[in-house]
C-alpha cells in the first residue's frame, strides 16, 4: 500500500507532514501526485513521473 | 482609390495544424475566452499567447482547451457528490450551478460561510474530495479552507489571477458572462464524456447563462 501513497512533495522531496498537503490523481495518467502546503502556496510547479504532465 | 483591408491580427489565433478542439475556436473567439486583463501574474506567463497594442493580454484558446479536458479527466475521477464548485462572482453563480446539476455535484453560489469545510459543528459543513474555484481571488476563503482541509483545488485562472493554493489551473476569462457561460457547460459536457454518460446531457449553453 506505501507504494500507492506517497509520502513525499513531487516538487521538493519534503515529507508530507500535518495540515496543509494534498495528494490527487494526476488530470493526466491518474498516477498518485502529493504537494506540501509551501509549494501550494508559493506556487511551485511540479511534474507528473509518470507521464510528465507538468503543473499548476 | 483601392481600399485595402487589414486583417485584425489581435483576434486570429495560431491554431496548430492537427489539434481538434472541443469547440471550434470562433465559438471561444465569439465567447471572449481568450480575453485578459490589463495585468499579468508570472504565474500565468505560460498561458499567455500574446499583448494586444491595447496593453490587454491574450490567452491561448489552445491550453484553455486541453485544460478543460485534462480537468474533466480529472474530475471523472471523484464521486460526483463529492465535488463542490464555488462562486462568489455574480455572473459565474448559474453557470456553477448548472454545471453542479449537470454532472451531480454540489454547488455553492454566492458568499462563501468562513467554516463550511474545516468546521465540523458548523451545520452547513461539508467535505469534498475536490473543489473548482471560479475565481481564486474571489473564492479566497473556499480555497484557504480547502488548503487546510487537503482538498485538491481547480480553478478558473484569468491573466491576473496568481496561482496560490491551486492545484489544476484553466486558463480561462474568469470574468466575462459568456466565457464563464461556455466554460462551464464545456466541462460539464467533457465530465459526463469521460463517465461515458454523454446522453444524459441535454442542456444548450443558453441553459447555463446568467440572465440579468
Amino acid at each position: 500500500m506505501k507504494e500507492d501513497v506517497p509520502e513525499k512533495c513531487i516538487s521538493c522531496g519534503i515529507t508530507l507532514t500535518g495540515v496543509g498537503g494534498v495528494r490527487f490523481p494526476c488530470p493526466s495518467c491518474g498516477t498518485i501526485i502529493a504537494r506540501c502546503n509551501k509549494c501550494k502556496k508559493q506556487s511551485n510547479a511540479y511534474t507528473c513521473k509518470a507521464c510528465g504532465f507538468a503543473g499548476p | 482609390m483601392i481600399e485595402v483591408k487589414r486583417l485584425e491580427e489581435d483576434e486570429v489565433m495560431q491554431v496548430e495544424g492537427e489539434y481538434e478542439t472541443l469547440m471550434p475556436i470562433d465559438e471561444y473567439l465569439a465567447a471572449g475566452v481568450h480575453i485578459g486583463t490589463q495585468q499579468k501574474t508570472n504565474d500565468m506567463m505560460p498561458y499567455i499567447y500574446r499583448v494586444r497594442t491595447d496593453g490587454l493580454y491574450v490567452l491561448d484558446v489552445q491550453s484553455t482547451d486541453k485544460r478543460i479536458r485534462l480537468a474533466a479527466k480529472f474530475l471523472a475521477k471523484y464521486e460526483p457528490s463529492r465535488i463542490l464548485v464555488v462562486s462568489a462572482r455574480q455572473y459565474g453563480q448559474r453557470p456553477a450551478t448548472m454545471f453542479a446539476k449537470a454532472i451531480g455535484a454540489k454547488a455553492l453560489v454566492g458568499r462563501f460561510i468562513p467554516n463550511t469545510l474545516t468546521n465540523p459543528a458548523f451545520r452547513g459543513f461539508t467535505e469534498p474530495d475536490a473543489l473548482i474555484a471560479t475565481d481564486p481571488s474571489g473564492d479566497a476563503q473556499a480555497v484557504n479552507e480547502s488548503v487546510d482541509a487537503g482538498v485538491p483545488v481547480l480553478a478558473l485562472c484569468d491573466t491576473n489571477n496568481m496561482t496560490s493554493n491551486v492545484d489544476l489551473v484553466i486558463p480561462t476569462n474568469n470574468k466575462g458572462r459568456k466565457a464563464l457561460t461556455l466554460i462551464y457547460w464545456l466541462l460539464a459536457r467533457q465530465v459526463l464524456r469521460e463517465r461515458g454518460e454523454e446522453s444524459r446531457f441535454k442542456y444548450t449553453i443558453s441553459d447555463f447563462e446568467m440572465e440579468f
